[in-house]
């Protein structure tokens, strides 16, 4: 006669306490989000609604279209990320990592999509699958949430107490990661890789892998990068931008011309800036791509250092509460997801705003919760949607 | 977590933390140490496109003389900026300027506003940095005044613009054929990607006519001039320049001389229309409407084409006011817009009998060796169905059932053609339908495939359609009527009856049909087409109105020829049958259009024809006559249809109309020919390098002379679809 079941193995099914503690007090719920994050993350995403209006309101009314196409638009995508995100906080914690073979999965299905005949090329990358009533795409924004989930998922797997990820793992994360990073090579999405090489070291590193594997790659990383540009195999436009980078005074290269322009701009905002709307190199569209890519340009030049700088600091407060609770985290899964986090944004805020202040090689790549773009603006409530799930699952 | 973890989550802060610092510090070195700099810059740094328009191609006609062209006019801009930096947002100067240009102050004020939502026309529909006009019909005082006074009227300028004009030359309108421009709405930008032109805010887009199907080669490309500009909006430099490429000139085989006959032809017809009395109303015929066709029986050109009521088309020019606009469309005018020449659907009557005869031979139930009876009246179906007036006319050959137009003979084809295909379908079998069979080869129920924007269907009743019509709307309205309606009462019977059996093709169709009433709709252009196949071999063209696009500096770009688009394949000798039949319509003793002909100069030309009366429900009969002829001895040189609504018999209204303009083209009793030696010019004028065009046979002077090298001339093929999707 069995008196005593055995005990359920770890990590199998869902966790059926922590479900019902949540139905059964709603409070507690709301009370365990990290509300400075939030705030942080709100506030970032109200300033980047009016940055999109201005940035395209004259545009559109020279063209005699909707001057608030865009930013109706932008809010309509806030709405459906803000929701996407909230389930994602939401989603039972040990779910999060049976979830990632699924999403790691659909996203390199996504990647392929995109490299066959239902991809588009905006701007050079051919990063975009095109749907129905204009909307698209943009699936290499996607896999760097797959990637992050991926790797705590492999990395984060203990075994026999050990507080190193074996050898094996190491080599299995790389292996997996690589496939996404290749497909987004072939768009070329260059800023996108750059994001991810950055999460892939920043994930290893926290995960306590030896040293050897952290510098090893550090070191494979800046091979390669020297070996791609000396045989050619950037698109000249890619390297043409990190040679105007390494000269910005020469006019005559686009991308130079854009990255001048923007810099410009914010220089010419001053301490307070011209006034949302007021902005004369953003009325007169100087910058290309100025409510995406180079939204801080509009940023720096209408609301001054006192608007640019509150957006780098609320960027801040995102990153800190992001370790905090990489910090506290339960477990390792918990604490590489949040870790993943905190470097994409990291990574691609510098590098996003670094390049329209010319610090920084002009790449594709969005200002998180500021630029207009839904794809970018659902994977980033996604990705704030897992700190909250790690934050909500931390060491009391 | 072990300690190498907190480490590196430590060293990960550090990194974090100095990235920012690294962004703070580079934004502080930016908008406050080098902030000055940079200001100074950014007002360096703004740019202004100024669009200057390309000169819009010209139309012509077979002669070199302009349909459409470009008139030099002094056009009064505002520019919107400098008044906004004015103290007082620039009403001093708006007031002042509004006294110049004797245009009401409000009036000036809303046409300077950009539009956008909420701002209805006539607002600015251009880029903001765009010079505004806000009068093109200053004269040298108003222009001299605001020149020579700069500081009362700051950002605002008089010059020289070019306007399109109509000059309607030799009083020819064509307004229908010509179309008109409009500003580009945002509907266009939007679809502008997709195209091969480019248009921007301010420009003006051919919206109808020949302005709209050649848009594409009229509209030259606009010049852009890029200048920087500083804070206070002067110019410092140009960035770019580029200088606008003039359109190219269309060429049409439209004749100025004969549009003019062709119209006076057919405003008389109306006229003298209303004049006279229907017995069957009580009152005299209302005639509201007329149209016409003027065709190159040999190839398939378009010589002229009317529709009245008409219009200026100068009304367009300068934005037309609200009142014209209404006026275009009302019913009380007659909706002069309608081109009814290839808008118009109209049963065409007796004209129809060339298809019925083509058809019912076709099939081997006719032919011109056997005589037909021709009684008073034929019982068809289970009704009596008579000759126009009751005539009987004996045992007539199919000559002279074309000459006198017996629809008895007709019916019973119809007859025997329906029980044919009766047995058939009840047989399992498709139908043969020979009759609408030939209505289509002959471009019935299809656009024609003319070069303008549109062109309509018309229709060809037969089983198929019905049905659908029946499936698709009769039988949800008849069934419901059925029901709603008082039962018992006629209407009721009606929809019952349709509610069952509307998709049922009756004998009384087939019979209407073969008639060209009713079950039959056809453009005036469509049977101008079919009775061009008929003297034309059995081909079938799609017309064409352009005849060559030539480029700004006199040289071919391309030829246009009508294309065939199908051939009737009906022998020779049955075709040279009905043109006899036909030629005898206007002359033999009891021909339904002699009276029209009589005392017409038959020595001299030789003209063909069909008249056509159809009913119409609750109207009066629409009156046609389709025609065909040239100089004696030669093949038929045009072919003419002309149309009037509601004016009685075919040839009483229709025909004198015809014969007017046989009589305009060739210069019989007394007109001056309208077309030199009668023929349409095979050759194109003749375009100096100067700018100047001639009249076909033009000597080019002397200076320039190149070796004659024949060089092979681009097919309309090679030009590619048009935006309509055809080809040229």
């Amino acid at each position: 006669m069995v008196t005593d079941w055995p005990a359920r193995p770890a990590g199998f099914g869902v966790d059926r306490r922590g479900q019902r503690a949540w139905v059964a007090d709603r409070d507690s719920l709301l009370r365990g989000l990290d509300w400075p994050l939030t705030i942080a993350v709100l506030s970032l995403s109200v300033i980047g609604a009016m940055l999109v209006w201005s940035a395209t309101k004259q545009g559109q009314l020279d063209n005699n279209l909707d001057p608030q196409f865009y930013f109706k638009r932008h809010i309509i995508n806030l709405c459906l990320a803000l929701l996407l995100g909230a389930a994602t906080a939401l989603v039972s914690y040990s779910a999060l990592r049976a979830y990632a073979p699924i999403v790691y999965a659909a996203s390199i299905l996504g990647l392929i999509a995109v490299l066959s005949p239902l991809g588009h090329t905006i701007n050079g990358a051919h990063s975009w699958i095109v749907l129905p009533a204009g909307f698209q795409i943009q699936p290499s924004e996607f896999a760097k949430i797959a990637i992050i989930v991926l790797m705590a998922m492999i990395l984060g797997e203990k075994r026999d107490g050990e507080d190193v990820p074996r050898d094996t793992d190491v080599l299995l994360v790389l292996a997996l990661v690589s496939l996404p990073v290749l497909l987004i090579m072939l768009q070329p999405d260059l800023g996108t890789v750059m994001v991810v090489v950055f999460v892939v070291l920043g994930v290893l590193a926290l995960s306590g892998a030896p040293t050897r594997w952290v510098l090893g790659l550090l070191a494979a990383g800046v091979v390669v990068a020297i070996v791609a540009i000396n045989l050619g195999l950037l698109n000249q436009y890619q390297v043409a931008r990190f040679k105007s980078y390494t000269d910005p005074t020469s006019l005559t290269q686009t991308t130079s011309y854009n990255q001048h322009n923007a810099t410009v701009a914010i220089g010419s905002g001053g301490l307070l800036g011209k006034g949302l709307f007021h902005g004369t190199q953003t009325t007169g569209q100087f910058v290309p791509a100025q409510h995406t890519d180079f939204i801080f340009s509009v940023a720096g030049e209408e609301l001054g250092l006192a608007g640019a700088g509150t957006i780098v600091l609320l960027v801040g407060l995102v990153l800190w509460r992001g370790l905090r609770i990489a910090n506290r985290a339960s477990d390792t899964f918990g604490r590489l997801v949040a870790t993943g986090v905190v470097c994409w944004f990291a990574f691609q805020s510098f590098e996003n705003i670094g390049m329209t202040m010319g610090i920084m090689p002009v790449t594709g790549l969005p200002l998180p919760f500021v630029s207009y773009g839904g794809s970018a603006m659902f994977a980033n409530m996604i990705a704030i949607g897992l700190l909250q799930n790690v934050h909500l699952k931390r060491e009391l | 977590m072990s300690d190498r973890s907190r480490l590196r989550l430590f060293v990960l802060r550090v990194l974090v933390v100095s990235l920012l610092l690294t962004l703070v510090g580079r934004l502080w070195y930016l908008q406050v140490l080098a902030g000055d700099t940079y200001a100074k810059a950014a007002s360096n740094l703004s740019t202004r496109d100024i669009v200057t328009a390309a000169a819009r191609g010209q139309i012509f006609d077979d002669l070199g003389r302009p349909l459409a062209r470009n008139q030099t006019a002094l056009v009064v801009s505002v520019d919107r900026i400098a008044l906004q930096r004015q103290p007082d947002h620039g009403i001093a100067v708006l007031k002042r300027l509004s006294s110049v240009v004797r245009v009401p102050l409000a009036q000036l004020r809303h046409r300077i506003t950009p539009c956008g939502p909420g701002i209805a026309k006539p607002c600015w529909n251009g880029s903001p940095y765009q010079p505004i006009p806000v009068t093109d019909n200053a004269d040298t005082a108003m222009a001299m005044k605001i020149l020579e006074q700069q500081e009362l009227f700051p950002g605002v300028t008089a010059e020289e613009q070019a306007i399109r004009q109509y000059p309607l030359p030799g009083k020819a309108n064509a307004a229908h054929l010509l179309g008109y421009l409009r500003p580009v709405t945002a509907d266009d930008l939007k679809k502008r990607r997709s195209r091969d032109i480019q248009i921007r805010g301010s420009d003006l887009i051919g919206a109808a006519g020949l302005e709209s199907s050649y848009d594409r080669f009229l509209r030259g490309v606009a010049g852009l001039h890029t200048v920087s500009v500083d804070a206070a909006g002067a110019v410092t430099g140009t960035l770019s320049e580029s200088t606008p490429e003039p359109g190219a000139n269309v060429v049409t085989s439209l004749d100025a001389g004969v549009q003019h006959v062709l119209e006076v032809a057919l405003a008389n017809a109306m006229k003298s229309a209303r004049k006279s009395y229907d017995k069957t109303r009580g009152k005299n015929y209302v005639a509201d409407s007329a149209a016409g066709v003027v065709l190159d029986a040999r190839t398939g050109h378009v010589v002229a084409m009317a529709s009245l009521p008409t219009y200026n088309p100068n009304i367009w020019v300068g934005g037309i006011s609200q009142k014209e606009f209404d006026g275009l469309g009302s019913k009380a005018n007659g909706q002069p817009i309608l081109d009814r020449a290839t808008n118009g659907e109209f049963a065409p009557g007796s004209t129809f009998k060339l298809v019925t005869t083509t058809g019912t031979i076709k099939e081997g139930r006719a032919d011109f060796g056997s005589t037909y009876n021709c009684p008073g009246k034929l019982m068809v179906g289970n009704a009596f169905k008579s000759n126009f007036e009751g005539e009987s006319g004996g045992h007539l050959s199919l000559h002279q059932t074309l000459v006198q137009s017996c629809d008895t003979v007709f019916y019973q084809f119809a007859i025997d053609d329906w029980y044919h295909d009766e047995a058939l379908v009840r047989a399992g079998k498709k139908a043969i339908e020979g009759v609408q069979k030939m209505a289509r080869s002959f471009g019935f129920g299809k656009p024609t495939g003319i070069d303008l924007p549109t062109d309509q269907n018309g229709h060809i009743e037969d089983r198929a359609s019905k049905m659908a019509f029946w499936k698709s709307f009769l039988r949800k309205n008849a069934c419901a009527g059925a029901k709603t309606r008082p039962k018992g009462s006629y209407l009721q019977r009606l929809d019952a009856e349709n509610c069952s059996d509307g998709w049922r093709f009756r004998l009384g169709d087939q019979a209407n049909f073969d008639i060209g009433q009713g079950t039959v709709l056809a453009t005036p252009l469509q049977l101008a087409v079919a009775y061009q196949a008929l003297v034309n071999g059995g081909k079938v063209v799609a017309p064409r109105l352009g005849k060559a696009v030539i480029d700004p500096s006199g040289k071919l770009i391309a030829r246009i020829t009508p294309p065939v688009v199908n051939d009737l394949g009906v022998s020779q000798s049955v075709l040279d049958n009905i043109m006899a039949a036909l030629y005898d319509v206007t002359r033999a003793k009891k021909g339904t259009a002699r009276g029209a002909f009589t005392g017409f100069d038959f020595a001299k030309v030789k003209v063909g024809g069909k008249t056509g009366t159809a009913d119409v429900a609750s109207k009066q009969p629409t009156s046609w006559f389709a025609s065909f002829g040239g100089p004696v001895g030669q093949a038929p040189q045009y072919v003419v249809v002309t149309m009037i609504t509601q004016a009685g018999q075919g040839g009483k209204v229709a025909a004198p109309a015809a014969r007017a303009v046989w009589e305009g083209i060739y210069g019989l009793h007394g007109h001056r020919p309208a077309l030199a030696g009668g023929a349409p010019p095979a050759a194109l004028p003749v375009f100096f390098t100067d700018g100047t065009v001639h009249p076909p046979g033009t000597r080019l002077p002397p200076a320039p002379k190149k070796p004659k090298t024949p060089k092979a001339t681009p097919t309309a093929a090679a030009l590619g679809p048009n935006r309509y999707g055809r080809l040229w």
